[in-house]
């Protein structure tokens, strides 16, 4: 099975970046987050949302998000904020989680063996921040300002550039570019458009996503 | 994530067949598409591995591979969307409605 060379390299990058120092936490916590999510992601008996596995709430949060997304609020945010989490760490949390969970997903949808985890790259946290967060009123987290400008999931990671960027090349390569999508006409010449969508909207719809 | 995406590049699909998974969604190759879409998000790997014979058969590798990309995509922005709390302003939102309620979407946790 031969996929495009684009996709191969956003999903090795992804999997660089998340073996990487990110803005708040360690390669080596990255990585532990990372087969978290990767794990829960597979689990054949997943715990209910509800129940907290792990001893660090990072942990915690990573193994919902990768399994139980449909059932965040605010609610939950909230509760960690007041238990001590900072909304970085939250929002690096939620990065790392999505450049873990569409590489294995993809690779269990066409049948290829999943490739580990690079080894860490040793070396303190970046804080690697955006210049001026401020809160949003489409997000929960913090964004880079000025917020509300865009659509919430494109601001949804501005507050660190590493996960944003991660984001969109991830974006790139397996849907296409912020440009391509504002041409309806553009395709790779697979899928046509109303083909992508329907995929796009019954995951969506089974992830019980309502944005 | 559908709204966002659809609405943007200004794309229509046959909702009904998004909200039920059933018929063809007024695409070729629709069926094979919902059904492949249907057991990526479930943890049935026979079933999986079934029906991404048969989108491959019918559609092409290529077309497959492509595919479960923007599965994988949508896997990766549901969980964006639903990380960081991400909704839509009124104006919005009471644009969408209908569609929301079409759906069969406007009562879940994620409607914030």
């Amino acid at each position: 099975m031969e996929v495009r060379a684009d996709l191969v390299e956003a999903h090795r990058a992804s999997f660089r970046h998340i073996a990487s120092p990110g803005a708040c936490l360690t390669a080596t916590e990255r990585i532990r987050l990372a087969e978290i999510a990767r794990d829960a992601y597979f689990e054949a008996e997943p715990s209910p949302p509800w129940v907290r596995h792990y001893p660090e709430a990072t942990e915690n949060l990573a193994y919902r998000l990768a399994r139980h997304a449909g059932t965040f609020s605010i609610d939950l945010y909230d509760r960690a904020m007041a238990e001590g989490m900072s909304a970085l760490v939250w929002v690096e949390v939620v990065g790392v989680v999505i450049a873990t969970v569409p590489v294995v997903a993809f690779a269990r949808a066409v049948g290829s063996d999943m490739a580990p985890f690079p080894g860490p790259v040793h070396g303190r946290p970046t804080g690697r921040v955006a210049t001026d967060l401020v809160d949003a009123t489409l997000n929960w987290v913090p964004v880079a300002a000025p917020a509300d400008r865009t659509a919430a999931v494109v601001q949804a990671l501005s507050a660190l550039p590493g996960e944003w960027e991660n984001l969109w090349r991830l974006a790139s390569a397996q849907y296409m570019s912020d440009r391509q999508m504002d041409d309806p006409a553009w395709t790779r010449g697979t899928l046509s458009r109303p083909q992508m969508e329907l995929v796009a909207g019954r995951i969506s719809k089974l992830r019980e996503c309502f944005y | 994530m559908l709204s966002w995406s659809g609405q943007k590049s200004g794309v229509e699909v046959d909702l009904t067949s998004i909200a039920t998974g059933e018929g063809t969604g007024g695409v070729p190759f629709g069926v094979e598409l919902l059904a492949f879409a249907e057991a990526i998000a479930d943890w049935d790997d026979e079933e999986l591995a079934d029906t991404r014979e048969r989108l491959r058969s019918a559609a092409g590798e290529a077309f497959m591979i492509d595919a479960a990309a923007v599965a994988a995509n949508f896997e990766m922005m549901t969980r964006v969307a639903d990380g960081t709390g991400a909704r839509f302003d009124d104006k919005t939102r009471q644009a969408r409605a209908g569609l929301a309620r079409t759906l069969g979407v406007d009562h879940w946790e994620s409607a914030r």
